[in-house]
């Protein structure tokens, strides 16, 4: 953290001695006016997307905007879902900026970025076209990586900008490639015309297709192995980028999954689920087991975003497989879930990274074992964070339940008569989403109960101070679309239900289950209405609390006793639960999986062997994905680097010779 | 199914019941038969410690009295304290005795607890349980045997 950040800390309750002065008051200027136009940008996504979700298809072309073959825009239920979704996520990250960016002494080219970002994020399910859609993702990738680099000053953050930077541009090579093929086989360059001709791509192509996007949107989505960028830029952006990157960008990856290879290829041969199931589970119990031990905050956000993003996959995969195999009913029912995962996901992760810029604009520490104490300090805050917990935890009343609850049923409700693969895969993944489940409701236990309740552990944290009205409001809205996933998911239905229509491959012309205040799904058992569980929940509450009163009347007034302490004099914020404490056993369990490298260290005193001077305990954790495959892959080119550099040695007349070289090959061959 | 055929050869083992003595404490919740104790050794040597191990285990079964220990003072109704108390364990035992919710009841255990024994006056020793806190019931021995901790034990709980 800067410098005039920590001098804010030592003066808690005191304003900002620069308030007030021309400088601040054209910060907060700018600020309210990057916000503002975020925001702005995000209603006209969510008003657009709703239009084209209910009304008939938009189309836009612009000749002149780039040669050749020209922008074009074709914007349908499917793409109106996620320009929707984006731009809600933008609405409460714009507001919520305002507060954030004077508090953090933003430098007025990212505050230009952030609209931008939105924008790119909002024309890249618009686009109509492969030179369209590649150009938006360009710009998405490009000004999301700016962002990324807002505090460039600090050497980690340049560190995650690099690895991200070349991680996406790999990405974007994989799907320049695949559309590339994609729209030679399919015989024009606008998606309607490739999807009009997809019958006749040949299945060599297709399969290069798939293998091609998978790798190049999974990258963007952060599934596993290509997740590496995820749990190092989430921490090292500004908190609002990583609301927007977490909780709308990997969306584009999804987005382009569903729209590629679902829509236009649609439908797949059983392996392509199969494949996106596995990468799916495998993603899904990685991130949340990298979550569940991670101790700095928002790396465990990030790393609980690849496993919301691998259950999503998972659940299209299912959609896919079931849908190869003619089970129109239950392929319907986990599209449906997928795609309700992917809103309640967005709805969480946005209110859980805005409240972790919260906690890091107040103490300037993201790590856990610092942090505590936070619910007397900054209870606003902390409400929030604690809806996000609980959207993330897959529970009754949170965001995420009913997604999950819908993609259990539609695995566990999967005909597998006489056929084998399905009765292997799908027992196997509702034990995947069970666990993953199991375990995110640890991580989020751990971030909320460590990070927010209990006593401080830090200086820092014991003088946060509460967030400002702006972005108490931002996350304030996110909160309230967690509400709505959680308890009325009626709202969504017809909404879900047109996307649905306009993925005629999956679930074909089946009827999604019926998300009215009884969830049900058409022909199969099983009914669920988490308005009645809130409901039971709060009037099982009210009876508590009145019996409790009615009990004690009569009692005597209660008086105020010492804290009990086991004997001794007072606690001391050094007794309680760390984080890596709290996730040593997880650790212990998974030790195969995590490799943890852990070093106690024994100091005896030189009197005597039984008496200990100190103990010192040291954990590394680091991700064994990168370990084994990314790490040989860049000392191989750094090698092949340095071996090239050999023909780079300063000389002119050298670096002439070669361009004369070069210029003499063209023109033999092109002779 | 042969251990219950095993549980109904072997029958109760259990120590018979003496006769009730007089109840001389009032129990501190109101209510006969209930009486949750926390237990601080303040400085014994153990021996204490066995005896009441004993009067709780399923040979004299305190328990079928309506005595039971418990693991926090919070969750108690007095403190049962044994061995004089020493100097490290003097807060301890004043702050166990403020986390009892009141009323409660005290119950000092073996001779140490009662008049300091053969410690009374050691430089280690800031003097016997009843010195330092008040005391309801006293019981004597070196250490006491089972059969006298619980006939203690009845005299508040009633049974």
């Amino acid at each position: 953290m800067s410098a005039a950040h920590t001098a804010l800390h030592d003066s808690p309750g005191v304003p900002a001695p620069d308030v007030g002065s021309p400088a601040s008051g054209r910060a907060r200027g700018l600020a309210v006016l990057s916000g503002g136009l975020t925001t702005a940008l995000g209603a006209v996504g969510v008003a657009l997307g709703l239009s084209v979700i209910f009304g008939a298809p938009r189309h836009l072309r612009i000749g002149w905007l780039l040669p050749l073959v020209g922008v074009t825009f074709d914007l349908g239920p499917l793409g109106g879902f996620f320009v929707a979704a984006t731009g809600a996520v933008s609405i409460a990250v714009g507001i919520y900026v305002v507060g954030y960016a004077q508090r953090e002494h933003w430098v007025r080219f990212s505050l230009a970025m952030l609209p931008l970002f939105v924008a790119a994020m909002l024309l890249v399910p618009a686009a109509g076209s492969v030179t369209t859609f590649l150009l938006a993702w360009e710009l998405m990738a490009a000004a999301s990586l700016v962002l990324v680099l807002t505090e460039h000053h600090r050497g980690e953050v340049r560190s995650a900008g690099g690895f991200y930077a070349v991680m996406t541009q790999l990405g974007f090579a994989a799907i320049l490639l695949a559309l590339v093929v994609l729209s030679a086989a399919g015989r024009g360059d606008a998606f309607a015309t490739i999807a009009a001709h997809s019958g006749g791509i040949s299945t060599g192509t297709r399969t290069a297709v798939f293998l091609l996007t998978l790798m190049g949107f999974g990258s963007k989505a952060g599934l596993l192995p290509l997740h590496a960028w995820l749990p190092r830029a989430h921490p090292e952006a500004p908190s609002p980028v990583s609301a927007l990157m977490s909780a709308a960008m990997v969306n584009m990856g999804i987005y382009g999954i569903i729209r590629i290879d679902v829509q236009i290829l649609g439908p797949g041969p059983h392996w392509w689920g199969l494949t996106l199931m596995i990468f799916g589970a495998l993603s899904a119990v990685f991130g949340v087991l990298q979550a569940s031990v991670a101790t700095d905050l928002k790396r465990l956000l990030a790393y609980s975003t690849t496993e919301n993003m691998g259950l999503i996959t998972l659940a299209l995969g299912a959609a896919t497989l079931l849908s190869s195999y003619g089970a129109h009913q239950v392929a319907a029912l986990a599209m449906t879930a997928a795609l309700l995962l992917i809103l309640s996901h967005s709805a969480f992760k946005t209110l859980a990274f805005l409240a972790a810029g919260s906690v890091l604009a107040a103490t300037g520490l993201r790590d856990l074992d610092k942090l505590g104490g936070l619910a007397r300090r900054m209870p606003g805050t902390t409400v929030m964070f604690g809806i996000a917990a609980l959207g993330a935890s897959g529970l009754p009343l949170g965001a995420g339940f009913v997604g999950e609850w819908l993609l259990l049923q539609s695995l566990i409700h999967s005909p597998h008569d006489n056929n084998t693969l399905l009765a292997l895969t799908m027992p196997l993944s509702v034990g995947a989403v069970a666990l993953t489940t199991g375990l995110g409701i640890a991580a989020m236990v751990k971030a909320f109960g460590v990070g927010f309740l209990a006593r401080p552990r830090s200086a820092a944290a014991s003088a946060a101070r509460e967030a400002p009205a702006t972005m108490m409001t931002g996350m304030a809205i996110a909160a309230a679309a967690c509400a709505v996933f959680a308890l009325a998911p009626v709202l969504l239905s017809p909404v879900l239900r047109q996307v649905l229509a306009a993925v005629p491959t999956v679930g074909g012309a089946a009827a999604g289950p019926v998300l009215g205040a009884y969830l049900r799904l058409p022909g199969l058992a099983g009914s669920m209405s988490p308005g009645l569980i809130a409901a039971a929940l709060l009037i099982a509450v009210l009876i508590a609390l009145g019996l409790a009163r009615w009990g004690g009347r009569r009692r005597p007034a209660s008086a105020v006793a010492p804290l009990w302490a086991c004997g001794a004099d007072s606690l001391s914020p050094r007794m309680q639960y760390t984080a890596t404490s709290f996730a040593e056993p997880l650790q212990r369990v998974f030790d195969n999986v995590l490799q943890p490298d852990t070093d106690v260290e024994v100091t005896h005193f030189a009197e005597s062997q039984y008496l200990i001077e100190k103990v010192t305990y040291r954990t590394l954790l680091a991700d064994p994905v990168e370990q084994r495959l990314y790490l040989p892959v860049v000392r191989a080119v750094t090698t092949w680097a340095q071996w090239v550099r050999r023909a780079h040695p300063g000389s002119v007349h050298l670096y002439l010779a070669y361009g004369a070289l070069g210029l003499l090959i063209v023109l033999v061959i092109a002779r | 199914m042969s251990w219950i055929a095993k549980i109904a050869r072997v029958g109760r083992i259990v120590e018979p019941a003496l006769d009730a003595p007089k109840t001389t404490v009032v129990p501190p919740t109101g209510i006969a038969g209930s009486l949750q104790l926390r237990h601080v050794d303040a400085g014994s040597c153990n021996g204490c410690e066995l005896e009441i191990a004993g009067a709780f285990s399923p040979v004299y079964d305190a328990e079928r009295f309506g005595a039971r220990m418990v693991a926090s003072p919070r969750h108690a109704d007095g403190l049962l304290a044994s061995g004089v108390v020493t100097h490290n364990m003097h807060q301890p035992l004043l702050n166990t005795l403020n986390s009892v919710p009141q009323p409660r009841v005290v119950i000092a255990v073996g001779d140490c607890a009662c008049n300091g024994a053969a410690f009374a006056g050691g430089y280690g020793v800031v003097g016997s349980v009843t010195d330092v806190i008040p005391v309801d019931v006293e019981v004597p021995g070196c250490p006491p045997t089972p059969q006298q901790i619980i006939t203690a034990l009845r005299t508040v709980t009633g049974r």
